[in-house]
């Protein structure tokens, strides 16, 4: 079944806070340098995407954005990714998250991505933690929790306040 | 004739209807948990089979076998050693099952689990009505089912219902809890499809209509229960609401189900639905919306509702009609016989732990922290028989390691006296569970068990008596046997070496009230006993900073809890310092080297040592060579917590 008919938001006019999110690539890059602890685990190639949410169907947001039909239109995604010498901030485009070997990927709406934009220059990983809570940003995981593991992910996602076992609690 | 508990229970008591089968009380014991007590490929091992026998022994009118997959691909396939139903070859197991529950005068169901989207734990993906990633790390990539698959998968649901029935089960249930397949079909969140299957809540019901229709058809003379959930706790994530989720009950009720089974919650659902921070009966207007819209099918209930008074009660008020019980059974399998004979007080309470479940998603198999007992049920060192010699035995310590091992050697015929130091049973737990921010109640409830069991069974608890080598010299060849319980304490000696470390206090004082806490608090050790203090001490007003040498908080708090402690300590404003360690403490305060090497200066008025512990392991030294036979159980061999302490002392009791 293809999930057609929604409309993925490159082909609607970017919002100002999204723009400002894809054009402040050194304050992120900022940002990542100051947390490297974080990330000094993960193993090189782990990627982490983030994007914005339009709507408030996270669900239909996250089966358009997997669905596998070749004309998809093309999604712009903020994106983490470990390298030799730590995390680097960048953009990239895709037609489906898999194209970018995603491990994470984090969504989020206008609200969360004004504040994360505010608190660039600070703590802007402890905002996101109250903002997943809150449900303003969505999160998917790519990975089996065996490969999150072997790639590092603890700690970036204990300061993200997830849970790393499921359980019914 | 009626027991005295019956008579005071009589809502629980009373029979009651299941489709065309009458069952002897209104108390449905719940596949609540797939044990992982089976085989790789799904067959019924005898571990699992001596277990069955216990719970066809519970006295529960109505009793439910865990979830079996149905298809041979292992699609639905969600636990390490979930068994199977999809094929004749597995039956024989299934059919002694059956017979225990019947043996044991109650109807007998078999749940058929499809796990959906947590399936395919041995194929590396699951299927789902949408490709709609898992929101925790520990699951499967997804793939979509076409219309085909959705046939295969119904066909495969109804070959398992026949299954169930050539094996002699009376009735089979499908479940839709905790975000299995069903429930994924059903929800806003993970079903995106837009042909029939998909978009309106008409549409995302037709795979369940379908289910349901077909299992009916291929069992027609047999009852078949679902279990739906009445909240999902998914709204963030743009779930089912709850008037969606009773939309969805009345669908299935119009397809014919048999029975209603309340539930609550998904696995991914940022909430809690049946923790210890939930209060019992939170949830049970739920269960009373589906009886106020289904009067006349049969409504089950368990969901955070452990207490069977409870349960009788919302029974007279007509808020549902079956008492649907599983953890509290596991944690006392005489429960319903307890309460039939008015014997509540000896009832073991589930504490709502989770350890059973923090196990399960580790591929192992569940445990319980109340019953040592569970899942030993086929060996026979851990069945409670006469001692071949009865033995005099002192046990020094009466924390829930001690007082295990008292009552069990006990029950075996030895001769037990305790040697307590303070003047109460319980040990370090009594005071940290009067501390506890989720339900001090439950953690209490233990040592009020062992409380009122040590009496029933006549064991000597020689309160205010410190065992020292004086002591020992005065009983010399009164005892054969000392079992040394003595617990843990915070080492304070570590601190000596720290400029100011007259100052600070032992977690142990502050818990048991001997020390006051002032307003400005540092708790050195985020495991989970500082952290039960720092929650503790916070809400009572003070300002609190937590100091953790390890990069994380909560490293030793059961895995189901950590993240609970974690939003606590956020929530309530607790200033958590980790990879950091106290190098000075002062009239002010405390600082702290931070793992950058930087310090920092934290006030304080009252800086509390909650780590390390160290056993109280001297006595081993001074009784060695007083006493024929000297053993140790619990934190007094090494420091862990209430798991350890209970099944300790459990295995060292029913092995003297």
């Amino acid at each position: 079944m293809k999930a057609t008919g929604w409309v993925l938001e490159s082909r609607l006019p970017m919002s100002s806070v999204a723009e400002r999110m894809f054009s402040e690539l050194p304050a992120w890059q900022q940002m990542l340098d100051r947390n490297r602890e974080l990330f000094c685990d993960m193993a090189p190639g782990s990627r982490i995407g983030l994007m914005r949410r339009n709507g408030a169907d996270a669900g239909k947001r996250a089966a358009a954005l997997f669905a596998t039909e070749a004309d998809s239109p093309a999604a712009t995604l903020l994106t983490w990714e470990c390298g030799e010498d730590g995390m680097r901030a960048g953009c990239a485009s895709c037609r489906h998250p898999r194209e970018l070997r995603l491990d994470l990927l984090l969504v989020a709406d206008d609200e969360a991505l004004e504040a994360i934009s505010r608190h660039l220059g600070g703590d802007p990983l402890t905002v996101m933690k109250g903002l997943i809570r809150r449900g303003n940003v969505l999160f998917y995981v790519m990975r089996t929790k065996r490969e999150l593991q072997d790639a590092g992910y603890e700690d970036f996602l204990d300061s993200l306040g997830l849970a790393f076992l499921g359980a019914c609690r | 004739m009626t027991r005295p508990g019956e008579a005071k229970l009589p809502h629980l008591f009373k029979p009651a209807r299941f489709g065309g089968f009458t069952t002897p009380n209104s108390i449905k014991y719940g596949a609540c948990c797939v044990s992982n007590y089976n085989t790789r490929d799904g067959f019924i091992t005898p571990r699992e089979l001596a277990r069955m026998r216990v719970i066809a022994g519970t006295g529960c009118g109505l009793i439910t076998n865990q979830g079996a997959y149905p298809d041979p691909l292992g699609e639905g396939k969600a636990y390490f050693r979930q068994i199977a139903l999809f094929d004749d070859k597995f039956l024989p197991q299934f059919e002694t099952i059956a017979r225990y529950i019947h043996d044991a005068g109650a109807v007998a169901v078999q749940q058929i689990l499809h796990a959906g989207r947590y399936g395919g734990i041995d194929i590396g993906y699951c299927v789902q009505p949408s490709e709609v990633p898992q929101t925790l790390p520990h699951f499967r990539p997804p793939r979509e089912m076409t219309r085909d698959h959705i046939q295969d998968c119904i066909r495969q649901h109804a070959d398992a219902a026949r299954r169930a029935v050539k094996a002699g089960f009376d009735a089979t249930e499908v479940t839709s809890f905790m975000g299995y397949l069903l429930a994924s079909f059903n929800s806003r969140f993970t079903n995106q499809r837009s042909d029939e299957y998909g978009g309106s809540i008409e549409n995302r019901g037709r795979f369940m209509r379908e289910l349901i229709d077909a299992i009916k058809q291929a069992t027609p003379e047999n009852p078949l229960a679902i279990r739906l959930n009445g909240a999902e706790l998914m709204d963030r994530w743009g779930g089912n609401t709850e008037d969606e989720c009773f939309e969805l009950m009345q669908q299935a009720v119009d397809s014919g189900v048999d029975m209603i089974s309340v539930t609550v919650g998904w696995q991914e659902a940022p909430e809690s639905s049946i923790g210890r921070d939930i209060a019992p009966g939170h949830w049970n207007h739920l269960a009373a919306r589906a009886k106020r819209m289904f009067p006349d099918t049969p409504v089950a209930f368990g969901n955070r509702l452990p207490d069977p008074v409870m349960a009788n009660d919302c029974i007279a008020r007509g808020e549902f009609d079956y008492w649907e019980v599983c953890r509290p059974l596991l944690a006392d399998p005489e429960l319903v016989h307890k309460a039939a004979e008015d014997r509540l007080p000896e009832v073991r309470r589930c504490i709502g732990s989770l350890n059973c479940l923090s196990r399960l998603f580790r591929d192992l198999p569940y445990t319980c922290t109340m019953n040592p007992a569970l899942g030993h049920e086929v060996e026979p060192e851990y069945q409670i028989r006469p001692a071949a010699v009865k033995k005099r035995i002192m046990v020094i310590g009466a924390g829930p390691a001690g007082m295990e091992f008292a009552l069990t050697a006990t029950r075996r015929g030895h001769a037990v006296t305790v040697f307590e130091k303070s003047e109460a049973i319980g040990g370090s737990l009594r005071a940290y569970a009067a501390r506890d921010l989720a339900r001090p109640e439950d953690l209490a409830s233990v040592v009020a068990h062992y409380e009122v069991m040590a009496k029933k069974l006549g064991v000597e608890v020689r309160l205010d008596t410190e065992a020292n080598a004086k002591l020992m010299r005065s009983l010399l060849h009164q005892f054969d046997v000392c079992v040394v319980a003595s617990g843990a304490r915070i080492d304070m000696d570590v601190y000596r070496a720290i400029e100011g470390h007259e100052r600070l206090v032992s977690a142990q004082d502050v818990a048991s009230g001997r020390v006051v806490p002032g307003a400005r608090v540092v708790v050195i050790g985020a495991g989970k006993i500082g952290l039960t203090l720092a929650e503790s001490i916070r809400k009572g007003g003070a300002e609190v900073t937590v100091v953790e040498a390890e990069k994380r908080i909560a490293g030793d708090v059961m895995p189901s809890f950590k993240w609970r402690h974690n939003s606590w300590v956020e929530e309530l404003g607790i200033r958590a310092l980790t990879s950091s360690r106290v190098v000075r403490i002062t009239a002010e305060g405390v600082i702290v080297l931070n793992g950058k090497g930087a310090e920092l200066q934290v006030a304080a008025d009252t800086v509390i040592a909650a780590t390390p512990r160290k056993s109280n392991q001297e006595l081993f030294q001074e009784f060695e060579w007083t006493i024929d036979e000297l053993h140790g159980c619990g934190d007094a061999l090494v420091p862990r917590g209430l798991d350890a302490a209970i099944h300790e002392g459990y295995r060292l009791g029913v092995r003297i």
